[in-house]
């Protein structure tokens, strides 16, 4: 009943036992013996699975166990796991102390080195024919290894490669992609014109342009990014109340023109040509020179520009909290925007008011920066 | 699989050589089940028939779920103000109920009909993917117990089985009620979608020989049409649920109207789906209506090419219809124009097939077994709830109805009058050829009558109350708005009440006439109906591999035309009994092939459906268990893939003494 | 062979299971005076769906009944009676293609006037008036914004629970939400339309008499949308007037030292946070403007300035009348009704039972997500009244102060 593999570890199991029971007796800690005894019944656990599984089982009296013991079978061939596991040791524990991303390639290694270790002794022992052992274990760990490692291949060539685009400069850049992709497209058509160009040769090539573009993409990583402009939008002036203006801003580049359908918006705002702001509610005939909103409901409205000059929508909503639930904080100007709209174009304008308008020393307003005869009152009940 | 290799038994180590270790022998608790009897057989099947009555069971036990959650409700509301359940639970209760009946009972309870009889009406010994078989039911029971896990764990879900959006999100659904919902609902999906490519594979490829596609039984049309109906639908609902599920768990904003979104996106989701979903529902009891018809009146389906296309059509139109469930929402006149008038469109097809199981039954010779009547009853009581259906297809009338409980009553009556009676008359149509004893008839008619009579008492009264302006999904009613006289919407309310409670009574009798039936009922005869099809030409309960000898089909109803022969002359028909169900039976059984090579049971598909909701724990409470999950189903997946489909001779022990349970499942035994 | 008892005994309890049936639908007609009843339309609107609908009804019972007909004809007449094996017909192709022709030309006859009255209920470019209604978990709010209809509106009203209404003028109803799904629908007057957050959704009421006419939320929104109600209030245009009138007058402050006196010092500190009441001013004689959003998560909560001169609240669940004062009100004749309505709620009149219930622990009297230690997915905002532990006295001055907010 007892195997040999089991007794080890029902044996420490036991120890285990016997050493919660006294701990918790004499020490009378909760924690030590709550561990051992959690370790006392894994190494049961463990040994029971190995009893009835009847692994590593070697007695003395079984003569023919000489011969199908681990001992007997052929010996291990060459591995390089024990080195990649070793590496990643070292990369975690070097990581640990220096950058965080080497303890992730660490712990990558170690992953990798543990698996194909496992695969590869298991595989080692499954037949005595080293051909058949290596289709079992290709059959076995094919599947997750080469989607994987093309994965991981790919994912490290895109990465190097977005590195470099970003180092370069915005001219630099796409003379870079072209020329690559230059080269790609020459080696391409070389190998499909000359077809007796040996494999060796093409995987050479290929191999140090790979390792050209890590390289590359390496030294672009630490060189660091180029200067990114980050670009302000409409939320942006409106947080810094600056939206009342006419000229033109940073926000109102590339800023788009018009709007995809969307239906049942609350009303629309139309500048028009003749400098006058007028508003259309959804289900009201005409046009009228006030607008009303639902108080704390997020509101769209359509603004719509039919003037000859570029021009922009404001909201001004008076004072807002700084915290929105909080009546102690410093109140600031509520301003939503648009961004600058052609003659012709239309924007979508999404807003919420937080207080009525019986509230507000001042009414609000829909208004156009720039002509002051443009502008819609906003009444909130 | 092996997992754990053990060396061969061979003397070969005395002459000094090394043993011989192969990969194909196996040890220890992991080994391949091969039993074909007891426990271990129902649990590591791959076998159709088993995993039939196993969606069947699993199937009915939640209708019982459902059953219970209804009454609860109808407690609730028999009264005004009525204080049995809270508010809360009360909007949990509607909506386990509603997503019990719909995705744990009725679609696992077509699956179970489907997957016993599809092969048997085609003539195969099985499905084309039996692994994959016995995963989908696993899936789908794991993804059941999931759901309903969250009854214990904080809270069921308490959307609606609509779930519209911002209500499902976490502000306004602050308990995991919803994320058990939607997680289980996705591993419910993975059931179906893979049952769908199943049957289908099934249908267009492994007929028998001679069984044209307009030579199969109409059931089996009508599970194919689903099939393509899932196939389609499910990807569907799967979107919006992830879209649902990265909304509460990631944090998106697909649905959150401060950061831009249109709530309308979640419907239009939804009833893409939903409105296949009810054909999903309603098809294959037609189906068994269009079997059981012909049988009990002596004649065939009448105008079987339009039952069949008519199917189609349903099948087909259904995805046009779905905004029908939005003339409220405000898509707009246009919109409501279109979907309006597609709506009165796909009564048309329905109408046919109303049209033509009335002509089966004119001029036949009509026997009034159970199963007829609930067949019978099908017919009576789909009628009214399509009529009913009619009169919300006109957009202006819906805005009234919509939301009300005249739409509850529809959807009853085609729900429980359209599937639930045609799955009854399937279960007492075909429990002799699945258990090999027929059900009491004189408990099965008391069964039918009080479960008709209790539908009609508990949803006819609903649609007065929904005219009347009760709305629905509501937890109390109140006095106020009742209405006076004696029969105001409390009296209706009161009388829906007592309906359910006669349904369940109903309900129970049958599941005492199973009872009754399993102990002390003698065995059936092999054709008790006089059926028609070709599930009748097997033993009952059909062999392991269902037919000794695939049949070979020379007309539609093959099994009737070898029964009988046309002896009459010109214009004259003179139908004479040739040969009786024995014989023929018999005939076959003479023919049969000695190779029979039957797929081998297994634990993996199990394995990687049990994995789906340690995943979904996971996402929902601890990353890492997810991981864990993850990892389950990865392997399972790996060692699926490599198991061979037939397990190797050195996988069974020799039997200790001649024990039944390890005989080889590969040779046609007479099990 | 399993049993087959006589089929004549089956084919006559199915006679009588549908006569049953029928029955029971012919007495349905004489349920009456349901507030709710789709089928006792008071406005064009209804009016026009009604006349739709009871003719499709008509066809579709008739439809009903033929096929009931002849499936008992059927089952009577062809009954297993010894007969040998019958004609194993097939089907007959021209009989199928006209049963299939009929029903589609039937259809065809009911969509021509469908499209037409869906058209008609979707015309806005008539409306002469136009009120703004917002649904939020779990009550209405109402808003009139100043425009010409209506007999000219020249300041923006708000109020909450009953709309009032002009008898005899095409009101347009605007509406969305502050949180989830709600739907307005006001059986008598029009069908319902949904009120989606994000969206302005419109629907036509119109009533053709003075009256009250009951409405409730119809579409699933959480927690108490069972008790998520409201009213249309028709009025005279004269008695309109007079309610416009009412709702813009200025505040009056209540008597020094009075009992409604200390319940303003009692609202200022407890309710003026998130109940705005127009008019009230704060110790400094500063405006009290009400920051809801601060503690409620949609932001709003009903505004109280004139709660009296409607006769509900906490989302029309509550009766703010005493039964008779209701019935008073609600069983009104048309000609009566204008003036029982705009009496408003009276000393006398006043139920301060509910009222006060729900001052005392308004979530036991109505289930809200206002437990402060179960906020957390919503901020620790909550949606509807928490408990305010509110003494005995506290509550009579409130109650005192606000009967007078007529």
């Amino acid at each position: 009943m007892f195997t040999t593999g089991s007794k080890l570890l029902f044996g420490g199991g036991t120890v285990a036992a016997v050493g919660a029971v006294l701990y918790g007796v004499l020490v009378a800690g909760a924690l030590g013996t709550v561990g051992l005894t959690f370790a006392a019944a894994v190494l049961w656990l463990l040994g029971g699975i190995s009893a009835v599984t009847r692994d590593a089982n070697v007695s003395s009296m079984d003569v023919d166990a000489l011969h199908y013991t681990a001992a007997a079978a052929p010996a291990p061939s060459a591995s390089m796991w024990p080195a990649v596991g070793a590496l990643g040791v070292v990369l975690l524990a070097v990581g640990l102390v220096t950058y965080q991303v080497v303890v992730v390639f660490g712990l990558i290694a170690l992953v990798a080195a543990g698996a194909e270790w496992m695969v590869q002794a298991w595989s080692e022992r499954v037949s005595d024919d080293a051909g058949r052992n290596a289709g079992i274990r290709g059959r076995l760990a094919h599947p997750l290894e080469f989607p994987v490692l093309a994965a991981v291949g790919v994912a490290v060539l895109v990465y190097s490669f977005s590195r470099i685009m970003l180092v370069l400069s915005k001219t630099g850049g796409p003379v870079a992609f072209g020329l690559i992709a230059l080269a790609v497209l020459v080696a391409g058509f070389i190998v499909a014109v000359k077809p007796t160009l040996k494999t060796g040769m093409i995987g050479a090539v290929a191999a140090v342009g790979a390792l050209g573009l890590v390289a590359g993409g390496i030294a672009s990583a630490l060189e660091g990014e180029r200067d990114i402009e980050v670009h302000e939008t409409t939320g942006g002036l409106a947080e810094h109340g600056e939206c009342a203006t006419a000229e033109e801003t940073h926000a109102d580049e590339n800023a788009s023109q018009s709007v995809a359908a969307k239906a049942n918006v609350t009303g629309e705002v139309t500048l028009r040509s003749d400098g006058t702001l007028v508003a259309r509610s959804l289900g009201i005939a005409g046009t009228a020179d006030s607008i009303v909103v639902t108080r704390n409901n997020p509101t769209n409205i359509l603004f719509r520009n039919d003037s000859d000059e570029a021009r922009r929508l404001v909201l001004d909503a008076g004072l807002r909290y700084e915290d929105p639930t909080d009546t102690s904080s410093e109140q600031v100007p509520a301003q939503h925007c648009t961004a600058l709209v052609e003659k012709g174009g239309t924007q979508l304008l999404t807003f919420t008011i937080a207080n009525t308008s019986a509230a507000q020393d001042a009414p609000m307003t829909f208004s156009i920066p720039g002509l002051d005869a443009a502008s819609v009152e906003v009444v909130v009940p | 699989m092996a997992i754990i290799e053990r060396p061969a038994p061979a003397p070969s180590r005395l002459v000094g050589a090394p043993p011989r270790v192969t990969a194909d022998t196996s040890y220890g608790v992991f080994r391949r089940p091969v039993e074909t009897t007891g426990w271990r057989s129902w649990l590591f099947t791959v076998d159709h028939k088993k995993i039939g009555i196993m969606y069947g069971v699993a199937a009915f036990a939640f209708f019982v779920i459902g059953g219970l959650e209804a009454l609860l409700i109808r407690a609730q509301l028999a009264g005004p103000d009525g204080t049995l359940l809270s508010a809360s639970v009360y909007n949990q209760m509607f909506t386990m109920h509603a997503t019990s009946m719909v995705f744990l009972f009725a679609m696992p309870m077509a699956a179970a009909f489907g997957n016993y009889f599809l092969p048997l009406q085609i003539g195969a010994r099985d499905v084309a993917f039996p692994r994959l078989n016995a995963f989908g039911f696993w899936c789908f029971l794991a993804g059941a117990i999931f759901v309903n896990l969250s009854w214990f764990l904080g809270g069921a879900a308490d959307g609606g089985w609509f779930m519209y959006a911002p209500n499902s999100s976490v502000p306004f659904s602050p308990t995991h009620g919803i994320d058990f919902w939607g997680l289980g609902l996705q591993i419910t999906g993975i059931a179906s979608l893979t049952g769908a490519i199943n049957l289908i594979v099934t249908v267009l490829n492994m007929r028998t020989k001679g069984m044209s596609l307009m030579r199969m039984p109409v059931l089996t049309w009508m599970v194919l049409v689903i099939q393509f109906l899932l196939l389609f639908a499910i990807p569907v609902i799967t979107v919006a649920l992830f879209l649902l599920m990265f909304q509460r768990i990631f944090g998106a904003t697909f649905f959150s109207v401060a950061d831009g979104a249109d709530p309308l996106l979640w419907q239009h989701l939804f009833w893409i789906f939903g409105h296949p979903e009810v054909y999903i529902l309603v098809l294959p009891s037609f189906g068994i209506v269009s079997e059981v018809l012909p049988v009990f009146s002596k004649k065939p389906l009448f105008g079987y090419p339009f039952v069949v296309f008519s199917g189609a059509a349903i099948g087909f139109v259904g995805w046009g219809v779905w905004a029908h469930h939005m003339f409220a929402s405000g898509i707009g006149p246009v919109s409501v124009m279109v979907f309006s008038i597609a709506t009165m469109a796909i009564a048309v097809p329905t109408g046919v097939k109303i049209i033509n199981w009335t002509l089966t039954m004119w001029g036949g010779k009509l026997k009034f077994t159970t199963a007829m009547l609930f067949a019978i009853g099908l017919v009576v009581q789909f009628t009214l709830g399509g009529l009913s259906g009619v009169t919300h297809a006109v957009a202006p009338s819906d805005t009234q109805q919509t939301d009300t409980y005249y739409i509850v009553a529809h959807f009853h009556y085609v729900l429980f009058g359209g599937a639930v009676l045609g799955f009854f008359a399937g279960f007492y149509y075909w429990w002799p050829k699945v258990f090999g004893k027929c059900l009491d008839e004189r408990l099965g008619k008391i069964n039918f009558w009080l479960m008709s009579i209790g539908m009609n008492l508990t949803f006819g009264p609903m649609h007065i109350i929904g005219l009347q302006g009760q709305p629905r999904r509501m937890y109390v009613w109140t006095e106020a708005r009742a209405g006076e006289g004696f029969f105001n919407m409390g009296f209706w309310n009161l009388v829906a009440s007592i309906g359910a409670f006669t349904i369940a009574v109903g309900v129970l009798l049958f599941i005492f006439n199973v009872v009754k039936t399993t102990r002390s009922a003698p065995p059936a005869p092999l054709d008790p109906w006089d059926a028609r099809t070709l599930e009748w030409m097997t033993t009952s309960p059909p062999k392991a591999h269902n037919f000794d000898a695939l049949p070979e089909v020379h007309a539609l109803d093959e099994f009737f035309h070898r029964k009988y022969e046309d002896v009459g002359e010109e214009g004259h028909h003179d139908l004479r009994r040739v040969a009786t169900a024995e014989e023929i039976l018999a005939g076959e059984e003479a023919k049969g092939d000695h190779h029979i090579h039957l797929p081998s049971p297994s634990y993996w598909p199990m394995v990687l459906a049990f994995s789906l909701p340690v995943v979904a724990i996971g996402v929902i409470y601890a990353p890492v268990v997810a991981i864990i999950g993850a990892v389950f189903a990865l392997l399972a997946m790996f060692g699926w893939a490599l198991e061979p489909a037939v397990a190797d001779e050195s996988d069974y022990e020799p039997p200790a003494d001649d024990a039944p349970g390890t005989e080889l499942a590969t040779v046609g035994s007479s099990e | 062979m399993p049993r087959v008892p006589a089929a004549s005994s089956s084919s006559r309890r199915l006679i009588a299971l549908g006569a049953a049936v029928a029955a029971s639908m012919l007495i349905a007609g004489c349920a009456k005076d349901a507030p709710q009843d789709t089928w006792d339309p008071a406005g064009p609107n209804a009016q026009k769906i009604h006349d739709l609908q009871w003719p499709v009804f008509a066809i579709a019972g008739l439809v009903g009944v033929i096929v009931m007909g002849v499936i008992i004809y059927v089952v009577v007449r062809y009954r297993d009676r010894g007969q040998p094996i019958p004609e194993q017909t097939h089907g007959k192709p021209a009989l199928e293609i006209g049963l299939t022709i009929l029903p589609a030309l039937i259809l065809i006859g009911v969509a021509v006037p469908t499209v037409g009255t869906l058209l008609a209920l979707s015309k806005t470019d008539d409306t002469e008036c136009v009120v703004n209604v917002t649904g939020q978990q779990w009550w209405w709010e109402i808003d009139y914004p100043p425009q010409a209809g209506c007999g000219g509106i020249d300041r923006a009203l708000i109020t909450s629970g009953q709309m009032v209404i002009p008898t005899g003028t095409k009101v347009l109803v605007r509406g969305t939400s502050r949180d989830v799904i709600h739907s307005w629908w006001i059986p008598r007057l029009n069908g319902k339309r949904d009120m989606v957050p994000g969206r302005v959704q419109t629907v036509r009421l119109e009533a053709d008499e003075p009256g009250i006419y009951a409405g409730q939320c119809t579409e699933f929104c959480g927690l108490s949308h069972a008790n998520m109600r409201m009213e249309v209030v028709a009025l005279s245009p004269e008695d309109f007037a007079t309610w416009l009138a009412n709702q813009t007058a200025e505040y009056t402050a209540p008597e020094e030292s009075s009992l409604a006196a200390d319940g303003e010092a009692v609202f200022l500190s407890q309710c003026a946070s998130c109940h705005q009441v127009d008019g009230l001013l704060t110790a400094d004689g500063a405006p009290a403007i009400a920051a809801p959003e601060t503690r409620v998560y949609a932001g709003a909560a009903p505004n109280l300035t004139h709660l009296m001169s409607r006769n509900t609240f906490a989302g029309a669940t509550f009766d703010l009348l005493t039964s008779s004062c209701r019935e008073a009100v609600w069983e009104a004749s048309p000609e009566e009704f204008g003036a029982a309505y705009l009496a408003g709620v009276t000393p006398a009149c006043l139920n301060s039972v509910d009222l006060r219930e729900w001052l005392r622990n308004a979530p036991e009297k109505k289930p809200m997500y206002a437990d402060p230690t179960e906020l957390e997915a919503t901020d620790f905002l909550t949606r509807g009244m928490p408990y305010l532990a509110l003494s005995e006295e506290q509550i009579d001055q409130l109650v005192a102060y606000l009967l007078e907010r007529q």
